[in-house]
């Protein structure tokens, strides 16, 4: 008989769920808002938000930091310090704003969802990261701002006519429209 | 003779760029083509596709692997974890747990994560087109998003999405669009730097 008792295989929780501040309904397709935003640009860095994936609760994006090609690349250092990130913030029409600093994110054990505008950066690295926002926006102008001091991207900003993001949710597919599962 | 080391050197800046094959160009904004597309769609689960951004290399697009509701003692978290293989050997015992994506041209030429190649930056470049899968994130096991770059432009005609999942009762499914919409996409892609002359 072996000294060490086997182990029960290993397995993730079967019944968690992500909190819907988090993503999107996981019962659904999105509408596509069908531009990329160009928010800054500097002689050697620019900031591109691109697929923008639209859901009745908020919408997805990629923050891509984009480098000039014909530029030389600076030898790759790790940040560890949040203020070796790129700062990004979402401004809505009626004056409502969220950034990605990581101080703004809900506790996890939270049972109420945040307020809407919650901006969640779920991945973060030197060519950007994935963004979930929380809430979408009145009609008018949704601003998206941009600072990275480090990479001497000095504070830009950019807009989107909110509209594009409405039409877009409304656009979103219900799998199972019959909510009853099989 | 000095007994002093020689000062460090800092590094050097290098020019470095990853091929075309494996994301897109750095210097452009990609045209969007808004397809939003339901590939598959069981009781239990689903698959969609949408936002295509295009480039004169290539187009990028997101997958949506949806799960109903959890299935006790099923493993799959969509395979994502191993370009939807979960481990498994496409071409051995277990080949239907293999979720399979592809892409196929009016011309008859495709591709599929059956023939990912892990030497992304090595070798010669590959003949379009091809098909990486370079992004996957999910928080549990309902839902989740695959981003999916494809190297090469199609020629006009229909363009297909296909999906199949034997062991998920998922058989194989084709959405097709008009590569026309792609082609248009790709020539609405804008240079971010335009005083600067494209290789």
């Amino acid at each position: 008989m072996s000294f060490f008792e086997p182990l029960p295989p290993v397995r993730p929780p079967t019944d968690y769920r992500a909190p819907a501040w988090a993503r999107g309904p996981e019962d659904m397709v999105p509408g596509v808002v069908p531009v990329a935003l160009l928010v800054a640009r500097t002689a050697t860095h620019a900031v591109l938000i691109d697929g923008l994936l639209v859901y009745p609760t908020g919408f997805d994006f990629d923050l891509a930091v984009r480098r000039r090609p014909s530029h030389p690349r600076q030898p790759h250092h790790r940040g560890h310090r949040w203020d070796d990130r790129l700062r990004l913030g979402v401004r809505f029409a009626d004056g409502r704003r969220a950034d990605n600093h990581p101080r703004h994110w809900p506790h996890p054990i939270d049972d109420q969802p945040p307020d809407p505008p919650l901006l969640y950066q779920s991945t973060s690295g030197p060519d950007g990261g994935h963004v979930w926002l929380w809430g979408l926006p009145p009609p008018g102008p949704l601003t998206f701002a941009c600072e990275w001091p480090t990479q001497q991207i000095p504070p830009s900003q950019a807009e989107l006519d909110a509209g594009l993001v409405l039409a877009a949710a409304q656009r979103a597919q219900t799998l199972w429209p019959d909510q009853r599962p099989p | 003779m000095s007994a002093s080391e020689p000062p460090e050197l800092p590094e050097p800046e290098v020019e470095y760029r990853r091929p075309a094959w494996v994301e897109p160009p750095a210097d452009l904004v990609p045209g969007i083509v808004p397809v939003e597309l339901i590939l598959a769609r069981t009781p239990e689960r689903a698959i969609g596709l949408t936002g295509i951004r295009a480039y004169p290399t290539g187009f990028g697009c997101t997958l949506h692997m949806r799960l109903r509701e959890v299935i006790p003692g099923e493993q799959s978290n969509f395979g994502a974890f191993n370009m939807f293989g979960d481990g498994v050997d496409p071409a051995g015992e277990f080949a239907d747990y293999f979720l399979r994506v592809g892409v196929g041209f009016a011309d008859g030429r495709k591709a599929t994560n059956l023939d990912h190649r892990r030497d992304l930056d090595e070798g010669p470049a590959p003949d379009p087109p091809t098909l990486w899968l370079v992004r996957w994130e999910g928080y549990d096991r309902l839902a989740w998003e695959v981003d999916v770059w494809v190297y090469g432009l199609p020629p006009p005609g229909p363009l297909a999405f296909v999906v199949e999942w034997p062991a998920r009762h998922i058989p194989e499914s084709r959405v097709e669009i008009d590569a026309g919409l792609v082609l248009a996409a790709a020539a609405r892609a804008a240079p971010i730097w335009p005083d600067q002359p494209r290789r």
